[in-house]
């Protein structure tokens, strides 16, 4: 018997010659339908390994992913921790900036019983509507995203008979059949707001891409598993009028050796928040959201 | 599945409602299956595809309108995205550029723009696409006209 080195190494020179040879006689029946089956069945794998929407975890968790890594970034979790008590994950699937609003504003919706606040965005629900019947949607093609929004709107107030609990709004965020269509409902409302102020958004498409806004929107917006940008979290404040906290958790660094986390406070145009009156308040946002560099995730405040 | 079923029945009656705006496109529902369909698209004037007249047929999944139909020529063409054995067609909105904005009617028009607007450099029929990517327009004229009258039109006599 040769030595196990010398078998190894035989054993894997063969076996990739073999495998070659059948493999490029199937590529030419290798169509784009198996390759689109071949990539949801990668995502159905990795979809295992995380829901759509995780668990509240304490910080801690964060902290324990980066423990061989970037001390800036242990640094900067340090920092976090003073104001913010724990995460809630979510999928990466592309769709992380929708369900991680999608999951937050529900429930903030259900732990204040804000009847207002529904009252608000409902009447922005609705100019959302007229938006795309004007830009020329047919009201098939996302009525049934509204209506299933709507529905979980009126769900997470308690007192009706449709009222749900906090356990059954978290199981909902991961049941596909409604969190996907939530994320499509924001997915729409995002592209008729961007369309509609053309205008506005034109120069920040042109500094991602050079599409022009519509292209923009039926292939950076619309699609799900498109990843969310500025032009993204902007248009949907913008049109739901509602604040969202995006605080960024990347390796920069200041000169002066410290660190400090920074955040932006996405705040919606003409906002008549009851705490932006006057101008002079500084509005809260009740949505903060973790951004590290191609993924987002909630964050509870302490 | 249930939600597929019923955006699915209120495009039949779209369909039924547009059928006139559109005499370009003829959407059909299977009788016995709404996931089933078929569709006559003509071919575009001013394109060697004109006077053809194109079957279409889709299977819409149950995951619809979240995911696209599946769409494929069952017409023999030549052209540079469409499989010339299978009639898969490669076409953005079909993979991951679908959005639920998007209706079998629209896949329709879509499908004609691009039969008036090839892109040779994602080809599926690649000696199509060389005629194109080579500037022989005539042969590529030539040769999709020839498909498109002995699979397209119907025979005299």
């Amino acid at each position: 018997m040769q030595n196990q080195d010398g078998v190894q190494v035989d054993g894997e020179v063969e076996s990739a010659t073999s495998v070659a040879t059948p493999e490029f006689d199937e590529w030419a029946n290798f169509g784009d339908q198996d390759i689109m089956q071949q990539h949801s069945a990668i995502r159905a794998e990795e979809a295992e390994k995380i829901p759509f929407l995780g668990d509240k975890e304490p910080l801690s968790s964060l902290a324990a992913e980066y423990q061989s890594g970037s001390a800036i970034l242990l640094e900067k979790i340090k920092v976090l921790g003073e104001q913010y008590a724990a995460i809630r994950r979510t999928r990466g699937d592309g769709n992380c900036f929708f369900r991680s609003f999608m999951f937050s504003y529900l429930e903030h919706i259900l732990e204040s019983q804000d009847q207002s606040e529904v009252d608000r965005i409902k009447a922005n629900v609705e100019q959302c509507r007229k938006t795309l019947q004007s830009l020329g949607y047919a009201d098939f093609t996302f009525e049934d995203f509204f209506a299933l929004f709507l529905e979980q709107l009126d769900s997470v107030l308690q007192g009706n008979e449709a009222s749900i609990s906090h356990d059954e709004l978290i199981l909902r965020s991961r049941d596909q059949s409604v969190s996907d269509y939530v994320v499509m409902f924001f997915r729409f409302v995002t592209s008729g707001e961007i369309r509609k102020r053309a205008e506005f958004f034109e120069p920040f498409i042109l500094g991602l891409t050079n599409a022009t806004v519509e292209q923009f929107c039926k292939s950076s917006v619309e699609p799900m598993g498109e990843e969310s940008d500025h032009v993204h979290i902007t248009a949907l404040s913008d049109v739901l009028g509602v604040p969202i906290r995006v605080v960024y958790l990347d390796r920069s660094s200041c000169d002066t050796g410290g660190v400090s986390v920074n955040h932006h406070d996405f705040v919606p145009v003409g906002s008549d928040l009851p705490n932006a009156s006057g101008g002079s308040e500084k509005v809260s946002p009740f949505i903060t959201l973790l951004y590290r560099p191609g993924h987002y995730d909630i964050l509870y405040p302490k | 599945m249930q939600a597929s079923r019923a955006r699915l029945f209120k495009e039949y009656k779209e369909v039924q409602r547009e059928k006139v705006a559109d005499p370009d496109i003829q959407l059909v529902c299977d009788d016995s299956n709404i996931f089933k369909w078929t569709a006559l698209i003509k071919g575009p004037s001013e394109t060697p595809f004109e006077g053809g007249v194109f079957q279409l047929a889709f299977a819409v999944p149950e995951q619809y309108p979240l995911q696209p139909p599946q769409v494929r020529f069952l017409t023999k063409i030549f052209h540079p995205n469409v499989h010339f054995k299978t009639g898969e067609i490669c076409l953005d909105i079909l993979k991951n550029a679908w959005s639920p904005a998007w209706t079998l009617q629209s896949v329709c028009r879509a499908i004609i723009a691009l039969m008036a607007h090839p892109e040779p450099d994602s080809p599926l029929n690649c000696d199509s696409g060389n005629l194109l990517r080579s500037g022989d327009l005539r042969g590529y004229y030539s040769m999709a006209r020839m498909y498109t009258k002995l699979a397209a039109m119907p025979k005299k006599g």
